[in-house]
Order: C-alpha cells, then sequence, then structure tokens
C-alpha cells in the first residue's frame, strides 16, 4: 500500500491501471491500491472510520464491509488491494442493514455530543444513516466499567475518552505517520482508552505535531488553541498557503474565522508534506495577530522612535539614502535581504538595492548557516541547492546525517527517515551531540567539535584501500578521473582508522563501520547541516564530504546526492532570485557582462548603472560599518542584533551607521536601532511564492488582512525605489512580478503562478511543460566542464580551542519548539508553553567537577562577552563541550560568538566558542 | 472399560519428565535422528499423508501448513512457534503434555522446524502455566547439552534455537496472529487475515504455527510412519485426541483416544458416569469457543467432521459435562462474561456486541419471567451479525454456544414444557 499514491507529481508509485467492476459497473483502479481508497475515488462512498489513506489498514471498525466474488461472507475493503477482474458489491440491502447495525452498536458506547470545533466523520455517519435520533437507536446505550477521565494536561490538545472510538488512527498517526510511537491503547476490550507515554499526555514525550489531532476521526482528540472561539460552521475561509518556518516549506491550510486565523491543518496528498506538520507549523500562526505587531511607520526623532505617516517616511528614506550615496558613492549603502519574505518581494529587493542603490552590497541571513555547504557545492557540482525530493530520505538505502539535529530544525524531513528506518534503511549519525535521531540509527559517530575532515578523510581512506570506490563514476563525470582520484588517495593516505580515532575520538573500528555502510549501500545520500558549515573551515569540511561522495559514486543517481536541508522556509529562494552578492537571479554571476546586460534589458535600465563589483557579505557589511564604510544599511525581515556572530560588536556597527532602515513585523532588537521602522506584513497577509530545501517552488496566499497601516513588503520596496528616482514599473499583482523573474531565472523559466496553484515544483524547471526537477545531476554536473571536481583537503585544528581559561567548547543550535531570533515563534502561546526559557547543555560529569546542579543559573564567559543563563545536565554532549539554543534575546548566545571568517564563505563558526561557566547562584 | 490409546501421552507417567535419559531410553530424540538424515520435503510429505489436523480447536491439516511455510520463498528467515498458550476454558491437555513429557514437545517442534527450513523456535507458555514453564524450560537446556538444539544438530549441520515466551493472560494471545503480535513485544491485538502465517508471520517471515498436542504428534509419525498413523482414529480424523473431561462426572480427567469415540464413551466409560448418579443435562464440547451437546448427541462418533454435521465441534477437546440440574442460561451467562471480558476491543461488533450480549441475557435474567423464546433469538441475532462482521475468530464464537444451546436443548424444553 503506498502511503503515497494520490500525489500527482510523485515518482514513488506509479500504478497500473486494471479494469474492476463495483456494483456492476466497470471502473478503472490502480493495481495494488487499497480497494477502499479506489473504490471512494470512482465516487462509491462506502463508509469507513478507521482507514486513512496514510496508514496501514487496521480493519477495526468493520463499517467498509463489502461481498468480493469468489470469496467467502463479507471482507473489509479497507483490507484488501485492488486486482486485475475483482468483481465487488459495495452497497445492498444486507451491506447498508449491516453497516447501520454496526454503527448503531458503535453509538450505544459513545458520547456523541457535538460541539462545532472539529470536523467529526463519526457524526457525518450517524446522520447518513438516520441515527442522530434515540428513537431510530435500536441498543441501549452501555456504561463503562471504567471511569473515563479527559487527559487535559497537553498543551495542544485534549483528549476524551467517551468520544474514543478506537480506531487506531492516532496510534498510526503518531507512529507510522510521524515515527514518534508515543500513544497507545490500555485496558482492554470496552474499556480500553489512548495513552500517551505510560501516563498523561504532559508528561509523555508527545511534542505536540498534532498528528494525532489531525487523523483523529471524532471528537476524542481535539486541537486546544481557539477551543473557545472556533466555530467549523462560522470559518469563512480556508487558505493553502506554506508554512512561515523552516525550509521543509509544508503545506498548511488555514482556518479563518473574523478575520483571525483560528486553525492550521497540514494539506492531505502533496508534497512535501503529505499532511504532516510539526508543533510550529499547527500552532505556530498566533504571531500574526500579536499586539506587537507593527501598525505605522516610526520616525527616531530626538533618540525615540516615534509614529509617523508613510509619507514622512518614505520621503525621508528616499532622500537620506540619496543623499548617502552622493556624499560617499553607492558602495555605502547596503541591503539585507530577508529568507523569511517571499520570492517576489525578495526579487524586487535585490532589484531595488542594484538599481536604486547601484550596488552589489547585498546579502541575508544564508551567509550565517548554508553559505559554505553552497560554495563548496557550487565549485564541486555546480548548484547549491539539495540533489533531492524530500520522498528520497524515505527510500534511499543509506542516510548520513551530520551536523544536522534533524528531528528538531527538520522535523517532517525527518517523519520520512524515521519512516526509511521503520522499513530497514541504514542511518549514520555523525554528530558531536547525541541527537535524537541516534536512537533510530544504524551507527552514532561522535566527533570532537571541529574534527569533520579528519574524520572524513579517514572514511575515504578506509573506502579507497577496501575498493569501494566507484572507478566507472570517477573516469566519467569526476574532473581529472583517476588522475585526480590518485591525488585525493595520496593526501588521505596518512588518515588511517588510528589516526583518524586519536583527532576525532572516534573509534577505529566505527570509522570503518561507516565507510563500509556507506560506500557499500546501493543507494546513499547525505544530509549536512549546520555543524558542518558553521565552522572556520566550513568550506572545507564540505568538500571532503563531497570527496566521499563523489568517489563512490553515490550522486547522480536516484536517491543518491547531498542535501543541506535549509533553515527558513525561503532561504532557498532568497538566494534562488538573486539576494547574492555575486549573483543575479538564477545564480548567474555578474560579471559576465553578457549576464548583466541580459539583466539590465529586462529591468529597463542602463547596462552601466549595474554595477560589476562583488557586494560585502553579512558579516562583512557589518563590519564596514564598523570601520565606518557603510553609512546606510536596509533591512528587511532580518533581525542580526540577534543572528549575527558577536554580537558586542554588532551593535557598535549599527551604531555607527549614518542610516539604518528596518522594516519588519515586530520592533526586533535590530530595529531598535534604525531611523527609520516601516510596518511590514506578515506571511498571513501575502500573496506570492517561496523556495523549499528540495527546490520546490511553492505557493504563498493572504488569508488575513495586515493590521494598521502595515503593508505589503514588495509595495513599500516599489514605492521607495520611484522615491529615489529609479521607478520600477506597474505590477499588477505579485504572479506578474514572478513572470518577470522567471524571464530572468532559468531554473524557473517555466515556472508561473499558475501552475503552482495545486503542488509545487521543483526547480530546473526550464519550459512551462517541464515538469520540474525531483533529482539534480542525472546526466550532467552543473560545472562549466559539466563534470563534478574533487577538491583534497587537509585536516587543520580549530583556530579557537580550549585554554585553561576558557575549558569549554560551545556549540549553538535550534530546538524543535523555537525558531531563529524567536521573533515570531516566542509570541505563541503553545511553542511558549512547551519552552520558554533559554539553557546551556552540560555533560553530568562537568557539572559535577563544576559543582552545578540541574536548574541552577551560570554565567559563560568567551573572549567576547559573557551571559547568564541556566544550566540542563544531560550526557547528550561530550565532557568538555556544551551546548546552547540561541533562540533567546535574554541569553544571546552569539554575546559569545566570534566573527572570524571562513576564507572561502565567508560564514562565521558559530559552533565553535571556547568558554568559561561560573556559577551565580539562584 | 474402554482402553486409551496413547500416542502423545505414551510416557507420561511413565518417565521423569525432568530426566532427559529416561527420555532417551523410550525411544526420545530418534524420530529427530531419522528426521535429520532425511529430507526436509520428506517431513512434511510424510505429514500430509498422515492426516494430522490442527488439535488447537481448527483442526486445519498440519501437513499442508508446513508446506506452504516451506515453499513460500527459498532462502528466507522462517519461523516455528507452538502455541501452548492453552486458554479455552475446560482444555488442559497441552498442560499436560508439558508437564509430563516436555521432550515430546521438544523433538517435535525441532522435526517441525527442519521440514520447514527454520532455525529460531518460539513456545509460548500460557503465563499462568508455572510447573509447565519450567519443565519445558529444564528440557530445552538439557536438550542442548545433548545436542539436540543448537549448532549442528546431531551433527547434521541443521541449526534451530528454541526459546519460551510467556502469556500474560490474555485469551485471544491464543489466537495465532495475536499471538505472534505478542511474541513481537506488541499488545494483542489480532492482525488482519490474511496474509495467514505462512505468508507473513513473525517479524514479517514465514511462520509455522501449531498446537502442543499437534507438534507432539510428530515424533510418533516420523518414527512410525504416515500410514501406521492413518490405521488409527477416523478416515478424516486420524490418530488420537486427548480429551479432558470435567465437570459433573465421577472421574474426571485427561484421556487419549482414537478420533471418534462417543460421548457416551466419554462420560460413562471413562469418566465413570454423571456424578452423585443423576440424569445428564448437557455437555459443553470445546470450551467457550465451543458447542453444546445434548442426550441426542451420544453416539456421534467424535471428529472433526462428524461432529460439525450436527452442528457441534470438537474444538480443544475439552468437554465439560453439566447434570440435570444446572442452570444452563447461568452457563451461558458465564460464557457471555468470559467473552465480554476478553474481547480485545479492536473491533466494533465484538467489543460492544460482546456486552449487549452479556447485558441483553443478564437484564432478562434478573427481571424475572424469563422467556429464553424471547430472548435467544435476539441473542443469536445479534451473535451472529457479530461472527459475520468481526475482525478474528473471537467475535465468531459466542454465536456457537447460543445457537448450540438454543437449537439442541432449549428448544425441545420449551416444546416439553
Ligand atoms: C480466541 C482464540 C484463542 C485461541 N487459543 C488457542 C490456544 O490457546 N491454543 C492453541 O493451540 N490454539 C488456540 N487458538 C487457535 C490458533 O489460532 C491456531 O489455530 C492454532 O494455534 C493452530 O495450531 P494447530 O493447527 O496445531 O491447531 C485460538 C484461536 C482463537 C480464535
Ligand atoms: S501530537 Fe504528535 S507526537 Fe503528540 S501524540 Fe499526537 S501524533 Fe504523537
Ligand atoms: S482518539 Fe481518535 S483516532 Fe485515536 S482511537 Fe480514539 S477515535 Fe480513533
Ligand atoms: S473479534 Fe473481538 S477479539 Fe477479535 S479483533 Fe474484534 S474485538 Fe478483538
Ligand atoms: S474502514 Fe475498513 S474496517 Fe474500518
Amino acid at each position: 500500500m503506498g502511503a503515497y499514491f494520490g500525489f500527482a507529481n510523485s515518482k514513488s508509485v506509479i500504478m497500473a491501471k486494471v479494469k474492476i467492476r463495483i456494483d456492476g459497473k466497470e471502473v478503472l483502479a490502480n493495481e495494488g491500491a487499497n480497494l477502499l481508497h479506489e473504490a471512494r475515488l470512482n465516487g462509491f462512498d462506502i463508509p469507513g472510520l478507521c482507514y486513512h489513506r496514510k496508514l496501514t489498514p487496521t480493519g477495526a471498525c468493520r463499517l467498509c464491509l463489502v461481498k468480493v466474488e469468489g470469496q467467502r461472507g463479507l471482507v473489509a475493503s479497507c483490507t484488501l488491494t485492488v486486482k486485475e477482474g475483482m468483481n465487488i458489491v459495495a452497497f445492498d440491502q444486507e451491506l447498508e442493514d449491516t453497516r447501520r447495525f454496526l454503527l448503531d452498536y458503535l453509538i450505544s458506547e459513545q458520547n456523541t455530543s457535538y460541539d462545532d470545533t472539529y470536523t467529526d466523520e463519526l457524526r457525518e455517519l450517524i446522520l447518513r444513516y438516520n441515527l442522530d435520533k434515540a428513537e431510530n437507536r435500536f441498543f441501549k446505550p452501555i456504561k463503562h466499567e471504567v471511569e473515563l477521565k479527559i487527559d487535559d494536561s497537553s498543551p495542544v490538545l485534549t483528549y476524551d475518552p467517551s468520544k474514543c472510538i478506537k480506531c487506531f488512527r492516532c496510534i498510526k498517526a503518531c507512529d507510522e505517520v510521524q515515527g514518534k510511537n508515543v500513544l497507545s491503547f490500555t485496558q482492554r476490550g470496552l474499556n480500553s482508552y489512548i495513552v500517551a507515554g505510560t501516563g498523561t499526555w504532559g508528561e509523555s514525550e508527545c511534542d505536540g505535531c498534532g498528528e494525532c489531532i489531525q487523523l483523529c476521526p471524532t471528537g476524542a482528540i481535539v486541537e486546544k488553541p481557539h477551543r473557545d472561539t472556533i466555530s467549523i460552521s462560522k470559518v469563512e475561509q480556508r487558505v493553502r498557503t506554506t508554512c512561515p518556518y523552516c525550509g521543509v516549506g509544508c503545506q498548511i491550510e488555514l482556518l479563518v474565522q473574523n478575520g483571525r486565523i483560528v486553525r492550521s491543518n497540514g494539506v492531505e496528498g502533496v508534497l512535501p508534506n503529505d499532511g504532516r506538520l510539526c508543533v510550529k507549523g499547527r500552532f505556530g500562526y498566533d504571531f500574526v495577530h500579536s499586539p506587537d505587531r507593527l501598525t505605522k511607520p516610526l520616525i527616531r526623532k530626538n533618540g525615540e522612535l516615534v509614529e509617523a505617516s508613510w509619507d514622512e517616511a518614505l520621503t525621508l528614506i528616499a532622500s537620506k539614502f540619496n543623499e548617502l550615496k552622493q556624499k560617499y558613492g553607492p558602495d555605502s549603502l547596503a541591503g539585507y535581504a530577508s529568507a523569511k519574505c517571499t520570492n517576489e518581494d525578495n526579487y524586487l529587493f535585490q532589484k531595488f538595492i542594484r538599481i536604486a542603490f547601484g550596488t552589489n552590497n547585498l546579502d541575508y541571513c544564508t551567509r550565517l548557516c548554508h553559505a559554505s555547504t553552497v560554495t563548496a557545492m557550487l565549485k564541486s557540482i555546480g548548484d547549491g541547492a539539495g540533489s533531492n525530493s524530500i520522498e528520497d530520505f524515505e527510500t534511499t538505502d543509506c542516510l548520513i546525517v551530520i551536523g544536522n539535529n534533524i528531528i528538531e530544525t527538520h522535523p517532517i524531513t525527518a517523519t520520512y527517515i524515521k519512516r526509511g528506518a521503520a522499513k530497514g534503511m541504514k542511518i549514520i549519525v555523525i554528530d558531536p551531540r547525541r541527537t535524537p535521531l541516534v536512537s533510530y540509527s544504524t551507527l552514532w559517530l561522535q566527533p570532537r567539535l571541529g574534527t569533520d575532515v579528519a574524520l572524513l578523510n579517514g572514511m575515504i581512506r578506509e573506502i579507497i584501500v577496501n575498493g569501494w570506490f566507484d572507478q566507472n563514476f570517477i573516469e566519467n563525470r569526476v574532473e581529472g578521473g583517476m588522475q585526480a582520484f590518485s591525488d585525493l588517495k595520496d593526501l588521505v593516505e596518512k588518515y588511517t582508522p588510528e589516526v583518524t580515532e586519536s583527532i576525532t575520538g572516534v573509534p577505529a573500528e566505527a570509522v570503518k563501520e561507516a565507510a563500509k555502510i556507506y560506500a557499500t549501500a546501493k543507494t546513499a545520500m547525505v544530509a549536512t547541516g549546520m555543524g558542518m558549515s558553521q565552522q572556520v573551515t566550513g568550506t572545507h569540511n564540505v568538500f571532503s564530504l563531497l570527496n566521499m561522495i563523489l568517489i563512490t559514486g553515490k550522486i547522480g543517481k536516484e536517491r543518491c546526492g547531498i542535501d543541506p536541508p535549509r533553515g527558513q522556509n525561503n532561504v532557498q529562494g532568497a538566494t534562488d532570485v538573486g539576494c547574492h552578492p555575486t549573483m543575479y537571479p538564477g545564480y548567474i554571476p555578474i560579471s559576465n557582462v553578457e549576464n548583466r546586460q541580459k539583466v539590465a534589458h529586462v529591468w529597463g535600465v542602463p547596462f552601466e548603472s549595474l554595477s560589476d563589483r562583488p557586494g560585502l557579505t553579512t558579516v562583512e557589511i557589518i563590519q564596514a560599518a564598523l570601520q565606518g564604510k557603510i553609512k546606510g544599511l536596509y533591512i528587511i525581515g532580518e533581525n542580526p542584533m540577534i543572528s549575527d556572530p558577536d554580537l558586542n560588536h554588532t551593535e557598535n556597527a549599527l551604531e555607527k551607521l549614518e542610516f539604518l532602515v528596518v522594516q519588519d513585523i515586530f520592533l526586533t532588537e535590530t530595529a531598535r536601532f534604525a531611523h527609520v521602522v516601516l510596518p511590514a506584513s506578515s506571511w498571513a497577509e501575502k500573496n506570492g511564492t517561496l523556495v523549499n530545501s528540495d527546490r520546490r517552488v511553492l505557493r504563498v496566499r493572504k488569508a488575513i488582512e495586515s493590521p494598521g497601516e502595515a503593508r505589503q513588503d514588495w509595495e513599500i520596496i516599489h514605492e521607495l525605489a520611484a522615491r529615489m528616482g529609479k521607478p520600477m514599473p506597474k505590477y499588477r499583482d505579485e504572479a506578474e512580478i514572478f513572470d518577470e523573474l522567471a524571464r530572468i531565472t532559468p531554473i524557473m523559466a517555466g515556472i508561473s503562478h499558475a501552475r503552482l496553484e495545486h503542488q509545487g515544483i521543483q526547480w530546473p524547471c526550464p519550459t512551462p511543460d517541464h515538469p520540474g526537477t525531483p533529482t539534480l545531476y542525472l546526466d550532467k554536473f552543473n560545472t562549466p566542464t559539466e563534470k563534478a571536481k574533487l577538491f583534497p583537503v587537509e585536516y587543520t585544528e580549530q583556530s579557537e580551542q580550549a585554554t585553561s581559561e576558557y575549558p569549554f567548547i560551545l556549540n549553538s543550535g535550534r530546538i524543535l519548539y523555537h525558531y531563529h531570533t524567536g521573533t515570531m515563534s516566542r509570541k505563541n502561546k503553545v511553542l511558549t508553553d512547551f519552552v520558554n526559557k533559554p539553557y546551556v547543555v552540560m555533560h553530568p560529569n562537568d557539572a559535577f567537577k563544576l559543582g552545578v546542579k540541574h536548574g541552577e543559573r551560570v554565567k559563560l564567559t568567551s573572549l567576547r562577552g559573557s551571559i547568564e543563563t541556566q544550566v540542563r545536565i544531560a550526557d547528550e554532549v561530550l565532557e568538555g563541550e556544551l551546548f546552547m539554543p540561541w533562540h533567546f534575546t535574554e541569553a544571546q548566545v552569539n554575546r559569545l560568538t566570534r566573527d572570524e571568517l571562513d576564507p572561502y564563505s565567508r560564514i562565521a563558526p558559530f559552533k565553535i566558542s571556547a568558554v568559561r561557566v561560573e556559577a551565580v547562584g539562584d | 472399560m474402554l482402553k486409551e490409546y496413547r500416542i502423545v501421552l505414551r510416557n507420561s507417567g511413565l518417565i521423569d519428565p525432568e530426566n532427559i535419559d529416561e527420555f532417551i531410553a523410550a525411544d526420545g530424540y530418534r524420530a529427530l535422528q531419522k528426521a535429520l538424515k532425511s529430507e526436509p520435503i520428506g517431513i512434511y510429505e510424510e505429514i500430509i499423508d498422515s492426516g494430522l489436523r490442527g488439535r488447537g480447536g481448527a483442526g486445519f491439516p498440519t501437513g499442508t501448513k508446513e508446506k506452504a511455510a516451506a515453499v513460500i520463498c527459498s532462502d528466507c528467515t522462517r519461523y516455528v512457534i507452538c502455541n501452548a498458550d492453552e486458554g479455552e476454558p475446560g482444555t488442559f491437555k497441552d498442560r499436560v503434555i508439558m508437564e509430563t513429557d516436555p521432550h515430546t514437545l521438544i523433538e517435535g517442534i525441532a522435526i517441525a522446524a527442519y521440514s520447514i527450513g527454520a532455525h529460531k523456535g518460539f513456545i509460548y507458555i500460557r503465563g499462568e502455566y508455572g510447573l509447565a514453564t519450567r519443565r519445558v524450560q529444564l528440557a530445552i537446556e538439557q536438550a542442548y547439552d545433548r545436542g539436540f538444539l543448537g549448532k549442528n544438530i546431531l551433527g547434521s549441520g541443521f541449526d534451530f534455537d528454541l526459546e519460551i515466551r510467556r502469556g500474560a493472560g490474555s485469551y485471544l494471545c491464543g489466537e495465532e496472529l495475536t499471538l505472534i503480535e505478542s511474541v513481537e513485544g506488541k499488545r494483542g491485538h489480532p492482525r488482519i487475515k490474511p496474509p495467514y502465517p505462512a505468508e507473513r508471520g513473525l517479524w514479517g517471515a514465514p511462520t509455522l504455527i501449531n498446537n502442543v498436542e499437534t507438534l507432539a504428534n510428530f515424533p510418533a509419525i516420523i518414527l512410525n510412519g504416515a500410514k501406521w498413523y492413518r490405521s488409527i482414529g477416523t478416515e478424516k480424523s486420524p490418530g488420537t485426541k486427548i480429551f479432558t473431561i470435567s465437570g459433573d462426572v465421577n472421574k474426571p480427567g485427561f484421556y487419549e483416544f482414537p478420533m471418534g469415540v462417543t460421548l457416551k464413551e466419554l462420560i460413562y466409560d471413562v469418566a465413570n458416569g454423571v456424578k452423585d448418579g443423576k440424569p445428564f443435562g448437557a455437555a459443553l464440547i470445546g470450551g467457550a469457543a465451543g458447542t453444546f451437546a445434548s442426550e441426542q448427541h451420544m453416539d456421534v462418533p467424535m471428529d472433526y467432521d462428524k461432529l460439525r454435521e450436527v452442528g457441534l465441534t470438537l474444538g480443544s477437546g475439552a468437554v465439560i459435562v453439566m447434570d440435570d440440574t444446572r442452570d444452563l442460561n447461568q452457563v451461558m451467562l458465564s460464557i457471555l462474561r468470559f467473552f465480554k471480558h476478553e474481547s480485545c476491543g479492536k473491533c466494533i461488533p465484538c467489543r460492544v456486541g460482546t456486552t449487549q450480549l452479556y447485558n441483553l441475557l443478564n437484564e432478562n435474567l434478573t427481571q424475572g419471567n424469563f422467556d429464553p423464546a424471547k430472548v435467544y433469538p435476539e441473542l443469536i441475532r445479534q451473535a451472529g451479525m457479530i461472527a459475520k462482521t468481526s475482525l478474528c475468530p473471537l467475535g465468531q464464537s459466542p454465536i456457537l454456544p447460543l445457537k448450540s444451546l438454543w437449537e439442541h436443548i432449549l428448544v425441545s424444553q420449551i416444546a416439553n414444557q
């Protein structure tokens, strides 16, 4: 039973159509597919409560019974698969009587009250079989022998056993779909009910994803937020859009009532998520209605930000930027684009920076996440994006997850991985920290922080020594063929398993084992994360990873490749559409005259007006501001005052700017430094598109109105361009902006809003009839030679090491419940109910040595600064290492990090800072 | 007196069950030696020819199951499971085998494993069976010591490991697919059938699952041949059957007889008649999932098919005798209470229906003026719907005692009033 069938675009299961008969009518059905599902697709609305397309059949409710020619008795159609020539009776008097009998039975033990706060499949059937009135029911109500207690302990849901029909859908939703396995039945028979973990939901491992809520057919599990206001019959609009959080790009449906979002459901049957969501996607929308939203422009007057009119604000900005440009030249200005804004917003923003500012000083937070990954990938294989499609994470034979806490940072990608694991996929986790994925893995390597190159070189050596490389692939698809290979071979020669062990701390045997599992798997993928990229050696780390991938030929084939899941929902798209200091939309280098001519032509501007000088990157812009070289900065939807390394430094730089404009939905830490703050629109108030981690261009649709005088980002940019004397053409709507962007972005040339109506399309998509590209590099690499390139790299010691004064190495990262700088996630009750305090994780032995207790406050100090936070004692980190989430403004990790940059990609080493820890008492 | 014919129980009471040497001296493990010298296909062909049918209750041809598990794939992992959950009320034959001659069972399991190519087996023993578990455990250890289990058994190159798993007091866990779930460490809920265990059983692998008594027949069949076995019992049900007789009889106990023995012989010749000289009332054959026999069934030869022809089931071979003073409605009520308690709750008809049936009978019995002619047809109607629609065979069971009690006994009682 393909869990996936139903996807228009999926390559997973392609089934043959065969003829079957239902109630005498000949219909075409997918061979091997679920009979109940196929019957329903063909218009035979056979009842059934326990079956769900995404779950293995349960056969519990028995309502879907049919007669099958050649089989005795009645058979549950949800437990049958379609076979050519089947002859089925789906409706006759006996079957309908039987179903009514069963339903009547069911409601004799059921609390059938209904309050209009959820969709109730049971109730629909009760109405259909005329059992809503007591006098039509035959059976006496049954009293339960145990007390059915409501479990209200979870922040996200309420379970009422009196409404539970024991259909198993929640159990299987949690286990089979989300891979969490939190739920089960307790007691037996009539007295059975659902329990989470061993007791209540609140104490269980439930992480609030809500899959069980979405799949529960009755009111037994219902959503808690907005329970008192939502009324399903009064919902005005159901709007399909894309989740505002991480780079998975889950498709959600927003329910709008009285102009407010009251619920978010996963959209079933389309990729990337097929209805699945994580706690943020399902419960993280409240921030749009926050009273803290900016509703009016603010202008700094006498040191204070005060409300102003749009006209005053825009006039001021235009004149100020023009003045700075004239006085100091165009390269004294810079822009920060936004990984949270749409492609349309970002496209116009980069166009604005390039034509109105006249500079390429244009970047955004991607520099802080995956710049090194992208740099290495562009050089080696030609594209900086993930090579595979999200479903491949379930179907590949082997997956290495390196430096990537994927269960927390890309929870829905992780569901595919967990499902793969359940079917026998081999998972190798390489992480200094015991991430949750470790419990699903075949092997976990725990290298010391910053020793990745040594580990990978050790694995490469092992692969070569054992002859597990793919000579054919190397000869045909790698530049320099076996000669290049032999250079790599020479370089890794000294990384024997023993040497590797001495550098990384990973046992020699485990290095060998990992190399063997990966190299000898039929198909294998690698998911690389910020643990790899956010180091001074970030680019080198990824080079060595790519070396391993290339010599084993584990790329350029289906279910093989390298995937760096992206942090924010449009971090991929913002670069794709040109928010990059050296590239135009579609990764077209600005240095090339022909490119500039083409872009100038589409934009209708003089060729000479486009700068050919490479722009500065994110951290460089801040450094240049500190040095007084950047005078004016325009930031949309970014919060460098939390996200940038070495914040004390960032703070000084922002203070030095002559003019700072921040356009955002909240008065962020950064906006507090601005001269003008512009109120923008949230994702729920926008139309447009974005690009997720598997290069899928997805729609964003407007669900609600913006508060107060807040405006659309692209409209603000458009207006500013005009006021600066560089007007852009009039755009009717976002679709028209997309059309212009498609014209100069070859990878999206075939895409339009209209084509994205049903589901996303993966770039490259060069023509309107192209279906999109699920897997990259099947025929060639995107380099000039069309071959991939090896970059042998040596391991070098980290420039910052633990010392006697700063004896710990601090690692930083994200957690499931929060996101980025917390501006959005921390304005949601559910998410803050789960976690709302910063903390640092310390190994029990270190805690013992320092004499600090769980929950105690400590002060962390690095060469750059110091912060206070609480200690969590857990052995998920190695001794001598610490981990701290960076979402919390009250304990800003980036006060401790440094802005020493990777020389190739200019990424900062967020993952490695030497610190000391002191107890400060409660 | 009618003489027992002991195949399965041939050593019972004659040897020390804790002493493997006594078992070996009584020709023990010779059948295994013989089996290991022939091709596996020869073994299951022999079992097919013997006509041995499953003694767990359903009477399915054992060799056919073996063959199915053996031929479904080449070179795949397979398992053999011995069903020793023995949960059917009134049944204690498997306990006797395990307590008095555990090695016969182990030998049978090893032969079965060899015939299908399984290298791992489990005995799933009812949780309450402490002594049986200890004796089987000891016997397994002894068998390992002597090379009848483990690696390279008797130098044949065949490896087989055997392990005990204990049940936790659920009747349903005796149902084969539920039992498999339980061995996998999951809750006792039945799986959807098909696939049958022989196709996809334990951890998805082809699995042979047989009752204790069934497997304990293997050594004798292998040693003496299918032809010999067929010469015992009836044509369609060759061999012997252990009957466990309880209730209102003078000499309750376990007795092994060739198939075809009659109820009259069992009650009067073997169990020395109804207690206190009272007239016979009814006999419940096969346990809770069994059927009520009346006086009129005294001479029916007891085998799977002959009983079925008259609306009875042999089931596990339990015979619970009731004298004519017993209130059969109360007996029925406790059977319904049993089903209500044992229903796992997975499917609607059985979960709700077993309680509805119990409540209906209970309310009518406590109200006074009980009129079976009003209540039983409705009970039977609902039980019929439950049987028709339920997921696993447990839900198909309540109809058996209900319908047989009504048709065989209550109807004529009413007519005679
Ligand atoms: C509710 C229920 C309980 C059962 N309990 C047992 C049992 O305790 N022992 C047993 O051998 N078979 C039991 N069975 C029968 C098994 O499902 C299965 O048919 C048997 O193990 C097959 O072995 P056989 O072919 O050797 O009889 C039970 C069946 C049902 C439906
Ligand atoms: S909310 Fe998610 S994790 Fe929690 S029980 Fe439901 S499915 Fe499982
Ligand atoms: S809680 Fe809902 S999904 Fe779970 S078993 Fe009950 S009715 Fe089914
Ligand atoms: S018939 Fe009874 S025991 Fe079997 S699955 Fe249904 S509820 Fe469970
Ligand atoms: S939908 Fe088929 S049994 Fe419930």
